[in-house]
């Protein structure tokens, strides 16, 4: 009998203990959330700290560890962002809802792949069930910098539609870097034929034109135009590039089986070489 | 102070086979026969009785005596405790009424101003440097939506590839790499039916991040096929006839489920098979209807 009053009691106590725990993540949550330092106050503070240190009268196990532990990070994420070209400019995090299994988080990221930038506002929410964690995204919302181009915003709405922030990053990764590859594809052929080689969008352009400049009375002159597009609109995670001539009657009519057999360069040099000896 | 599992001493005693008990001085003289009084209701009046008998009831008593005792050790250790837990629930109450307060006047303040603002105090490089390591923590954790995160090992990196179907995340799997002499994988955790090997081959020493990128689409694919098979045994359990077969890389799925009409039932059978294995949408779908009617097959 007196037990059961104790039990009482005992679940009465876990319960508040539960309640603590969940206030004080709450508390904590906010403060850091609200909460900013610049980069000099931050190393500032490492220098500072590094002062403290040094005084014999604290102890000292517990104080280097808050500054090589931030360094040890600092360096983890320096290397994710260049490994994945994917570099994030600013993040704010604010804590929407928070129970003991279910939390919900308002996200802003912005940042930039390469050369492209983008921002992204998404609700995302954490339930913590019997085996596992489940997490999900809603409400994305997606701005990219070159959200002109017909092909990127038919992608951006497809990605919004779905939720999908996973495949919007991975795409992203790739189509940077084949927007990478293009560019130094054109400034090589830029800087080895000179002569051959014009780039009237510049280096970031759409296309690239071949022409020879020695004017030849029997031909005109010819002009090739390579357009590297993107298919991101699939679902299947992998792009496709698609290399488009527009037709010149003496355009070479097997570059894409060329383009296969001998890969991007190789084929464009062979129809640079077809194009110098003015065929 | 769980159920007070630690006996007193006097309840060790009790438990002693009779011959190993110690007389116990119970702060007075209690001879044998001054206990004559309580011996009445035992031992029969007249009737000569051994000392082997008298001794018996004599410790049966103390045996009593010391029972009692017990019980009101008890009976107050449990009080004790009652009143520990009171306390305790006071002094929990309490805190949590605090950080209550504290959390909605923190709530309160967020009402009047959106923006970040520095701590107007002066904060100690301790705090400043926890805030930055959380901060960094967090956004380490956005990468992990992202698809690919890693972290810095001794000897190399350590990827985690995660996988995700729409806007839901499903598993993520890890790759422990080690970068001298070579590239090469020293752990992880991909499903042996993903070809691993062959990727590793082709491409893990030329180019680690087209590696990484063709790992991850094989392993979002599957993710995404075993979501969806998941995803229609438990929304259409009803419809569908048992259960939903799968091969483990959940490239292929077959299931029945039937279709009735006024009095017939018609059992159907689908079996969909997913060539590209870096996608999550059929390449061949094939229904049938049993027995033997033949109902066509679409391609895709």
């Amino acid at each position: 009998m007196d037990n059961s009053i104790c039990q009482v009691y005992e679940d009465k106590i876990q319960s508040l203990e539960e309640e603590i725990k969940l206030l004080t993540e709450k508390y904590e949550d906010y403060q850091q959330e609200s909460t900013f330092y610049s980069d000099e106050e931050i190393l500032m503070s490492k220098k500072s700290f590094q002062r403290e240190f040094w005084r014999p009268s604290q102890g000292y196990e517990y104080l280097p560890d808050l500054r090589d532990q931030l360094e040890s990070l600092e360096m983890d994420l320096s290397f994710i962002m260049k490994f994945t070209g994917i570099h994030f400019t600013s993040h704010f995090k604010k804590t929407v809802e928070k129970t003991r299994n279910r939390t919900v988080w308002k996200h802003r990221l912005s940042g930039n792949c390469h050369s492209l930038s983008f921002q992204v506002e998404f609700q995302l929410l954490e339930v913590q069930n019997k085996e596992n964690v489940s997490v999900v995204v809603s409400d994305l919302s997606v701005l990219m910098s070159c959200g002109g181009d017909s092909y990127v915003s038919k992608f951006v709405s497809s990605i919004e539609e779905h939720g999908n922030l996973l495949q919007f990053f991975r795409s992203l990764s790739s189509y940077a870097e084949w927007y990478e590859h293009r560019r130094c594809t054109f400034l090589h052929f830029k800087a080895k034929y000179p002569n051959f080689v014009a780039l009237p969008e510049g280096l970031l352009g759409h296309y690239i034109i071949l022409r020879n400049p020695k004017p030849s009375g029997q031909l005109p002159n010819e002009e090739g135009r390579i357009t590297p597009l993107l298919d991101l609109l699939t679902k299947v995670p992998e792009q496709v590039l698609a290399w488009k001539m527009a037709a010149i009657e003496n355009a070479p009519t097997g570059f894409r089986s060329m383009l296969l057999l001998f890969g991007i360069e190789a084929a464009i040099e062979n129809l640079i070489k077809v194009v110098s000896l003015g065929k | 102070v769980a159920g007070g599992r630690g006996r007193a001493p006097e309840e060790e005693e009790l438990l002693l086979p009779p011959h190993r008990r110690f007389p116990r001085d119970r702060g007075g003289p209690t001879p044998a026969f001054s206990l004559a009084g309580e011996c009445r209701g035992r031992m029969e009046e007249g009737k000569a009785h051994s000392p082997h008998e008298v001794f018996a009831h004599l410790e049966m008593l103390e045996a009593q005596a010391r029972a009692a005792d017990v019980k009101e050790e008890e009976a107050k250790r449990q009080a004790e405790k009652l009143d520990r837990l009171k306390a305790r629930v006071r002094e929990l109450t309490c805190q949590r009424d605090e950080l209550q307060a504290k959390v909605d006047l923190q709530q309160k303040g967020q009402l009047g101003k959106e923006g970040v603002v520095s701590d107007p105090a002066q904060p100690s490089a301790h705090a400043v440097l926890e805030w930055k390591i959380k901060n960094v923590k967090d956004m380490l954790q956005v990468f992990y939506l992202t698809g690919i995160s890693g972290k810095l090992t001794e000897q190399g990196v350590c990827f985690c590839i995660s996988t995700a179907y729409e806007g839901t995340y499903l598993d993520s799997y890890y790759l422990d790499l080690l970068t001298k002499p070579q590239v090469y994988i020293f752990r992880h955790s991909i499903p042996t039916f993903i070809p691993l090997a062959q990727l590793a081959k082709k491409y893990l020493q030329t180019d680690i991040r087209r590696f990484l990128s063709v790992l991850s689409n094989h392993l979002n694919a599957y993710a995404a096929r075993r979501y969806q098979a998941d995803q229609l045994q438990e929304h259409f359990s009803d419809q569908i006839e048992g259960t939903l077969q799968t091969n483990s890389l959940c490239n292929l799925l077959v299931f029945n489920y039937n279709v009735s009409n006024k009095s017939k039932t018609f059992p159907f059978n689908v079996r969909l098979l997913y060539g590209d294995l870096c996608s999550s949408v059929p390449t061949k779908v094939t229904v049938s209807c049993t027995p033997g009617y033949w109902l066509g097959k679409c391609h895709r």
